[in-house]
C-alpha cells in the first residue's frame, strides 16, 4: 500500500506550479481576454491532453495546483475539455476528433456541452430538445439549453436530444456535435453568475438548426449511457475545484490569523480561530485523499470508481461551503468588503455543490450502491459480506 | 500510489473477520449489556494471536505491520465485536505492549512480552490523571530515586484494563521542575505492595472494558523498572499515540462497514406509507453518508499505517487529522444509524444502539478532538 506520487506525476505538479507566476487570476468583469491568455499558458504545458490523459491521478495533482490560483480557468478548462472533449474523445469519429477536440488540446477554443435546460437539470430525462429525422438522413433540431459553459466563446456545442421519445431515455437520447455557425443557432446574452465570474455561460437555443448525419456521436440512442460514462472524471475535476478553492481560503486564512493581532497575540491563537483552521486543513487534506482514491480507482478501471468519484466531489463541495464560510469569519469585515479574495471565493465556492450534479442526486446515486447490495433478494451470507464492503 | 492489498493481507482479513464474526460477535451483546469484560473473549482473541500481533516472533508474536494490525482491527469492527474488548485488545496490545516492545531492555520484552501474547498477564497504560488529562505533561505522580528503588506517589484514571491488568506501564515525574521533561516511564507489576485500582467505572460506551483509577502510595518498584531511561517518559508518551490515532480507531471503519449493511438491509426491509423507506431521501442520505465517511477514514487509518511500515516517523499532524474526523464524523454517522433505525435503534438488541454510545469515545479517549484542533491549528501557525 503506498500513497505517494510517482516522480512523473511530482514532475507534473511541477510544471503547473512554474507556469502559476504567468496565470492570471480572471478578473470578475471583462474577463474574456485574460481567460483566453491563460488557457493558452496551460496548452503551452500539455494540460488539456492531460485531462483527457491516462495518468488521472497526474490530471488531479496538476489540477490542484491550476485551481488553486484561478477556480475559473480551472472550471473553463475542465469544462472544455472533459465535459466537451471526452465524449468526442471517447465516442466521436476520427473526423469528429480531429476537427472537435484537435484545437481544445491546442488551446485554441472551446468546446461546451449543452444538457442542462431551463425546466430540466437533474432530471436529464425531462428535457424537451428534440432532433427529429429527415428523409435524406438530417437532423433538424429544436429546443433550448441553459447555463451553457464557455457557450460566449465555444466553437463547437455537444447537445443532447431526444431522438425517440418512446424509446425512453436509454435508448432515447442522443448527442450531437454541432458547430457555432450552424444555422439556426442562437447563443443569447451571457448570463451572469454569483460567482466564478471568469467563467462564461449563456443559454443557447436551437431553430430548426439541421445538421448532417455526421453530426451524432457514436449512434443515436447512445447519449445516456455516453453522459453516464463520463460523469466520473467530472466529478472528480468538480471535486479539484472545490479543493483549488477550500486551500486558497484556508492559506489566505492562515496568513490572516498569524498576521492579525487582537488582546496581545496573533488571532490564530485563540481557538475560535485556530478550531477553524484545523478543521479547514482536515476537510482538504482528506478531499485530497479521497480524490487520488478516485482517480487511482478510475486508472485500475475498478467497479467503485464511479461511487468513489460521487464520493469525491460530495465531500469536497459540501467541505468548501463550510471552509469558505469559516475563512469569511476569520477575516471578519475585511472577508465581507468586495474587492477582498475572500469575499470572491465564498461565492466561487457556492456552485460546487450545484456543477454538474447536485449533493442531492449524488447522494442517492452512492445510496444505491449499498442499498441494492443488501437487499431482500441478496440475502447476503457473512462471508460475502466480508468480500463486498472492503478494499 | 496503490491502494489495493495484496493477496496475503485480503487472506488475514477475511480471516480474521470469519472468526470474530462465528466466535467472538455472537457473545458480544449480552456481555455489553451486562457490563461485564469476558475472558472467553479475550482468550479467543488470543487464539487468533491477536494479543501478540506487531511483537517479533521470538517473544511469543506474529510480527505484523501497521498496515495488518489494522486490518485486524477493522476486521473485528466489521464483525461487530463491541468496543469494549476492542478497546481492551488495543490497550494491552498497543499503549501497554508497544511501549514495552519499543523500549524496553531484553529482559522487560522477554520478561512480560510473551505472557501478554499469551493474554495470561494483562497490560494497562497509566498516563491520565484526575487533574491532567489533555495537559498531560503537568501530571502530579511523583516518582523517587532511592540507592536501587523508585518510589511512585500518585493516582492515575480512567485506565483502561487496570482492574485486570498484571502488568502496568505508569508514567512519572522525577522532577516536577523539568515539566514534561521530568517524566518517566515505569513499569510496575500486580501485587506490588502501595499498588491498588479503584472499582470499576461504569461507563456510557465500551462497556466491557474494565476502567478505573490507579493509587500508587509509596510503592517500591526495582531499578530494573524504569521503561526506556529516565526523563525520556514524555516521548514514549507521545509515541504511544500514534496507536491511538491508527490502529486504534481501525475497528471503527469496520464498525461503519457493518453498520452500513445493517442499515441498508433494514431501509430495504421496513416499509412505510406504502414504500420500503429505502425509497425516502432522508433515509438514502444517512446512507451516502455513511458510505463516503467509510471510504475518507480508510484512506486516513492506512495512510497512517503505511507511512509507518515504509519506515517514515509518524506525522502529527496528520495522525491528529485522523482522530478528529474519525472520531467527531463517526460519532456523527453511527447516531445518523440509530435515526434511521427510529425506535429500534434505541433498543440494546440493535447493534447500531450500542455503536453510537461506543462511537462518542472517540472523540474525547486518546486525545480530544479540541486537542486534535489545536495541534493542527499549532503546526500551521508555525
Amino acid at each position: 500500500m503506498n500513497y505517494d506520487l510517482t516522480d512523473a506525476q511530482k514532475a507534473l505538479q511541477s510544471s503547473m506550479r512554474s507556469v502559476a507566476r504567468d496565470i492570471v487570476e480572471v478578473p470578475e468583469e471583462a474577463g474574456a481576454g485574460t481567460l483566453k491568455k491563460n488557457m493558452e499558458i496551460i496548452a503551452g504545458i500539455d494540460y488539456p491532453s492531460l485531462i483527457l490523459g491516462e495518468d488521472i491521478v497526474g490530471y488531479c495533482v496538476a489540477g490542484e495546483e491550476l485551481a488553486k490560483i484561478c477556480p475559473s480557468t480551472f472550471f473553463s478548462a475542465m469544462s472544455s475539455a472533459a465535459a466537451f472533449g471526452l465524449p468526442v474523445r471517447r465516442f466521436g469519429t476520427e473526423e469528429q476528433k480531429k476537427r472537435y477536440l484537435d484545437p481544445i488540446l491546442a488551446g485554441e477554443g472551446f468546446g461546451a456541452l449543452a444538457v442542462t435546460e431551463a425546466t430540466a437539470g437533474s432530471d436529464v430525462a425531462g428535457i424537451t430538445t428534440t432532433a427529429r429525422r429527415t428523409d435524406e438522413g438530417r437532423w433538424v433540431l429544436n429546443g433550448a439549453k441553459s447555463f451553457v459553459t464557455n457557450a460566449p466563446a465555444a466553437g463547437a456545442f455537444l447537445v443532447l436530444a431526444w431522438t425517440d421519445k418512446e424509446a425512453g431515455k436509454e435508448k432515447g437520447l442522443t448527442f450531437f456535435l454541432i458547430d457555432r455557425q450552424a444555422r439556426g443557432v442562437n447563443i443569447t446574452e451571457p448570463g451572469e453568475m454569483m460567482g466564478l465570474r471568469g467563467v462564461e455561460i449563456a443559454e443557447l437555443q436551437f431553430s430548426e438548426c439541421e445538421i448532417g448525419p455526421d453530426a451524432v456521436l457514436g449512434k443515436s440512442g447512445d447519449g445516456s449511457g455516453q453522459l453516464i460514462s463520463i460523469m466520473p472524471l467530472i466529478w472528480i475535476s468538480v471535486a479539484l475545484l472545490a479543493l483549488g478553492i477550500g486551500i486558497s481560503c484556508m492559506e489566505n486564512s492562515v496568513f490572516y490569523a498569524r498576521s492579525r493581532t487582537a488582546f496581545g497575540k496573533p488571532i490564530g491563537y485563540f481557538e475560535g480561530v485556530g478550531a477553524k483552521l484545523a478543521i479547514m486543513f482536515t476537510m482538504i487534506d482528506l478531499g485530497r485523499m479521497i480524490i487520488h482514491r478516485a482517480a487511482w480507482g478510475m486508472e485500475q478501471r475498478q467497479s467503485e470508481a464511479a461511487i468513489l468519484a460521487a464520493c469525491a466531489k460530495l465531500f469536497t463541495s459540501e467541505s468548501v461551503n463550510k471552509i469558505a464560510d469559516l475563512a469569511m469569519q476569520i477575516h471578519a469585515g475585511h472577508g465581507y468588503v468586495k474587492g477582498s479574495k475572500v469575499e470572491r471565493l465564498y461565492r466561487d465556492a457556492r456552485a460546487a455543490e450545484i456543477l454538474y450534479g447536485t449533493s442531492e442526486m449524488l447522494r442517492a446515486y452512492i445510496a444505491e450502491d449499498s442499498l441494492s447490495r443488501f437487499s431482500p433478494e441478496q440475502n447476503m451470507m457473512p462471508d460475502k459480506e466480508a468480500r463486498v464492503l472492503f478494499a | 500510489m496503490d491502494f489495493a492489498l495484496n493477496e496475503e493481507q485480503r487472506i488475514f482479513r477475511e480471516t480474521i473477520y470469519r472468526f470474530a464474526r462465528e466466535q467472538i460477535a455472537p457473545l458480544c451483546e449480552e456481555a455489553d449489556l451486562k457490563g461485564e469484560f469476558s475472558f472467553e473473549i479475550w482468550r479467543k482473541m488470543a487464539e487468533i494471536g491477536l494479543l501478540g500481533l506487531p511483537y517479533p516472533e521470538k517473544y511469543g508474536g506474529s510480527g505484523a505491520d501497521f498496515v495488518m494490525c489494522c486490518l485486524a482491527g477493522e476486521a473485528m469492527g466489521h464483525a461487530l465485536v463491541d468496543g469494549g474488548h476492542t478497546l481492551a485488545w488495543g490497550a494491552h496490545t498497543y499503549l501497554c505492549g508497544a511501549d514495552i516492545l519499543l523500549h524496553g531492555t531484553e529482559e522487560q520484552k522477554t520478561k512480560y512480552l510473551p505472557r501478554m501474547a499469551t493474554g495470561e498477564w494483562i497490560g494497562c497504560m497509566a498516563l491520565t490523571e484526575p487533574s491532567c488529562g489533555s495537559d498531560a505533561g503537568a501530571l502530579l505522580t511523583r516518582a523517587l530515586k532511592k540507592g536501587d528503588r523508585y518510589i511512585l506517589n500518585g493516582s492515575k484514571t480512567f485506565i483502561t484494563n487496570a482492574p485486570i491488568a498484571d502488568v502496568f506501564v505508569v508514567f512519572a515525574t522525577l522532577d516536577r521542575a523539568k515539566k514534561h521533561k521530568g517524566i518517566t516511564a515505569f513499569i510496575v507489576e500486580k501485587g506490588t505492595p502501595g499498588l491498588s485500582t479503584g472499582r470499576p467505572m461504569h461507563k456510557m460506551g465500551c462497556r466491557c472494558s474494565t476502567t478505573s483509577e490507579v493509587f500508587l502510595e509509596d510503592c517500591e518498584i526495582p531499578i530494573e523498572n524504569c521503561l526506556g531511561g529516565e526523563y525520556n517518559g514524555w516521548n514514549i508518551a507521545l509515541g504511544g499515540v500514534e496507536w491511538d490515532r491508527s490502529i486504534l480507531l481501525s475497528p471503527s471503519l469496520g464498525g461503519a462497514m457493518a453498520t452500513i449493511g445493517m442499515c441498508s438491509r433494514y431501509a430495504n426491509e421496513r416499509w412505510a406509507f406504502g414504500h420500503p423507506i429505502r425509497d425516502f431521501q432522508s433515509i438514502q442520505n444517512r446512507i451516502a453518508d455513511m458510505r463516503v465517511f467509510l471510504e475518507v477514514s480508510k484512506l486516513a487509518v492506512y495512510r497512517v499505517a503505511a507511512s509507518k511500515d515504509s519506515g517514515l516517523k509518524l506525522n502529527p499532524l496528520l495522525a491528529a487529522v485522523n482522530k478528529m474526523y474519525i472520531g467527531d464524523r463517526g460519532f456523527e454517522i453511527n447516531s445518523c444509524a440509530v435515526d434511521l433505525f427510529g425506535g429500534y435503534g434505541y433498543i440494546h438488541e440493535f447493534p447500531v444502539e450500542r455503536g453510537m454510545r461506543d462511537a462518542k469515545l472517540g472523540q474525547l479517549g486518546g486525545g480530544t478532538s479540541d486537542i486534535m484542533r489545536m495541534i493542527v491549528a499549532r503546526a500551521l501557525l508555525g
